[in-house]
């Protein structure tokens, strides 16, 4: 996932602040991550729709949940990932979606509707997909192989990153192993415990965030990152590649909500329209370097990005790809196995 | 007398030279009380009550109360993380001190002009935001970097060592960050400490060595404990550092902390590592407040 970043964050807050002045304009609140939509775009929409989109940005779906749990209101849309969406429709915090004010969601590709806790479309729409997998310097891992056991090399110790994240990250152990990475055997749980335990010797740290500078600056020299991210540096150091381990990955479908008090869901659905447009999905999906599961988007895509395997993963790749699935009362067994990982020497 | 637990704080009306007047005191400690009970007391004792609920999976607070959560701490991967936070916390105390003290003392014998622009110095590097203060000692250690470019050519370091993401890097930062906060205490004390009584004791046959321990150390021993003080409390709760520059075991309580409340969504966890902390805070100022306050009375005798 795109994480904040301050600039943006505060370009659009005054962009937003400014539009605003004196005009009585209908106004689309959208909470979602940094990064994650064109700026253009939604230039168009306010222009095509006569509103005002204001856009805030939260940089982990625990922390939206939580803030809206305290009793934020006011969002139209959210940009959850989809265990996220799972959690929140249980709780009652969102309401269903009118499929007949969305004439675009025929575009949506419904091979990709199964990384999403809601196929059928009740209360969600996928925005964009993102995979993890492992980003490194072409001069400098001259012999890579698209594999998670290139954490067992010591050749690159101390030049490695793992990300911060339970889940990613026993999950690349899990998929090591080929086990699958929701598994709530303990027995499973305790052998990727074991691996990525072996792998943390030769990392540099757990990182989420840092591990983009980090590789663009040769500070290191293979990460475990998410797709669109490291996609987004190579533009600044070609010497970068991202490539997806065999052995199979985490997806994930971050997908539009509307929550029960919106004030706007009006706009929420045109806006969603919007974005399945596929002039504008495709112009996104370049944009952000994920991919907008929109069907007659693909067509209007630059080559490099339709033939990137990092964006459109090969069918037996993605055979191998799980969605990371909000495991409720079993999450103990992982916060257990990381609070292990954490205090091994 | 013995029975009053604060006499310290009973002094003024002791000593009986202004008209004491308890609803005076009331009014002028209400705006300091107010403000500690609002924003320290209330949320200190949410976050104690909180460590006694039960979480819901969803990330919120349970109903009813249980003691699970304190049993919990009992987990045998605290005991190495508790030792990492105390134990860097107490070095990073130490060599503030050693570094803090030589400068603090040089500063107050400057001469006055040189004494301004020493103290400028010393507070100069708070015009730069701490995150971005970090961020520059990514780039001084960074692998590919100058220094250690240098130090590997000079043989100083192995190939494969890096300067970052090891505890010593951890150590550097947090001494380079809160060096200001152990100076400032040292040299506000040297200031205003007689120097007259060193050249005394030297007068009285003491080496420089045994005047500087035995009557310069002493006379600014407040200044040293503010010092420690003020040391010691932020490291405990570290959280930017060591995640910034510690590597893959370089964990603080802090970070579990974080943790328990980012991707846990376990907040009574959180609460209880929260309140150990706080605890393990406020204990230290409580013990330093008794030692004080058992010692004024001594003080107050000769003031009266």
């Amino acid at each position: 996932m795109i994480r904040a970043c301050a600039l943006s964050t505060f370009g659009m807050l005054l962009a937003g602040v400014l539009a605003g002045c004196g005009s009585d304009r209908p106004i689309l609140h959208v909470y979602t991550w940094a990064d994650y939509i064109k700026p253009e775009l939604i230039q168009r929409f306010e222009r095509e729709h006569e509103c005002r989109v204001v856009l805030d940005f939260f940089d982990s779906n625990e922390v939206m949940f939580a803030k809206l749990k305290a009793g934020a209101s006011g969002y139209d849309l959210i940009f959850p990932s989809s265990y996220m969406v799972h959690v929140m429709w249980e709780q009652g915090m969102i309401r269903p979606v009118e499929a007949a004010r969305i004439p675009n969601l025929r575009q949506i590709d419904r091979s990709y509707l199964r990384f999403t806790m809601d196929p059928e479309m009740h209360h969600s729409v996928p925005y964009m997909l993102s995979n993890s997998g492992i980003g490194y310097l072409k001069s400098r891992v001259v012999d890579f192989q698209p594999s998670w056991a290139m954490f067992d090399l010591p050749a690159y110790s101390g030049r490695m990153t793992l990300l911060n994240d339970m889940r990613e990250t026993m999950g690349a152990a899990l998929k090591w192993l080929s086990y699958s990475l929701n598994t709530t055997d303990p027995e499973e749980i305790a052998q990727a415990r074991d691996v990525v335990i072996r792998w943390k010797k030769n990392i540099a740290k757990f990182e989420s965030e840092q591990y983009k500078n980090g590789l663009v600056s040769a500070e290191f020299l293979l990460v475990h990152g998410y797709n669109g991210d490291i996609l987004q540096v190579i533009e600044e150091n070609d010497d970068i590649a991202y490539s997806i381990p065999v052995e199979g990955t985490s997806i994930a479908s971050d997908d539009m909500v509307i929550p029960k008090d919106a004030r706007n869901p009006d706009l929420a659905h045109a806006f969603m329209n919007f974005l399945h447009d596929p002039e504008v999905a495709a112009e996104n999906t370049e944009f952000v370097a994920f991919l907008c599961p929109n069907m007659g988007s693909y067509e209007r895509l630059d080559r490099q990005i339709l033939e990137d395997p990092a964006v459109f993963l090969q069918p037996d790749l993605l055979e191998k790809c799980e969605v990371i699935k909000d495991l409720g009362e079993d999450n103990s067994l992982y916060v257990a196995a990381w609070d292990a990982i954490k205090a091994a020497e | 007398m013995a029975s009053d637990p604060w006499p310290g704080f009973a002094r003024p009306r002791l000593v009986g030279r202004r008209p004491a007047s308890a609803p005076g005191e009331l009014v002028l400690s209400l705006p300091s009380l107010l403000w500690l009970g609002v924003l320290f007391v209330v949320p200190t004792a949410i976050i104690l009550a909180m460590a006694f609920k039960p979480a819901d999976p969803y990330g919120g607070v349970g109903s009813g109360w249980t003691l699970a959560t304190w049993r919990s701490l009992g987990d045998p991967n605290y005991p190495a993380i508790v030792w990492r936070t105390i134990r860097l916390s107490c070095i990073a105390t130490v060599a503030c001190l050693l570094l803090g003290l030589p400068a603090g003392y040089a500063i107050a014998r400057a001469p006055f002009r040189w004494r301004q622009t020493l103290l400028l110095l010393v507070v100069v590097p708070f015009w730069t935001n701490f995150l971005v203060r970090i961020f520059a000692w990514k780039v001084l250690l960074h692998p590919e970097g100058f220094l250690r470019n240098a130090l590997l050519s000079a043989r100083f370091i192995r190939p494969e060592q890096t300067l970052m993401y090891n505890e010593e890097a951890v150590l550097l930062v947090l001494i380079y960050t809160y060096l200001p906060f152990a100076i400032l205490p040292i040299f506000a004390a040297a200031e205003k400490f007689d120097f007259s009584l060193v050249e005394a004791a030297l007068d009285l046959g003491c080496n420089r060595i045994k005047a500087l321990v035995l009557v310069f150390l002493p006379g600014i021993s407040r200044g040293l404990l503010t010092a420690a003080l003020v040391v010691f409390i932020p490291a405990l709760g570290s959280y930017l550092i060591p995640d910034i520059m510690g590597g893959p075991a370089g964990e603080m309580i802090g970070n579990k902390i974080a943790q328990r409340v980012f991707v846990d969504r376990h907040l009574p966890h959180a609460s209880a590592l929260s309140a150990l902390l706080t605890l393990s805070v406020v204990a230290p100022m409580i013990v330093v407040l008794l030692t004080r306050a058992s010692r004024s009375p001594a003080g107050l005798r000769r003031e009266t």
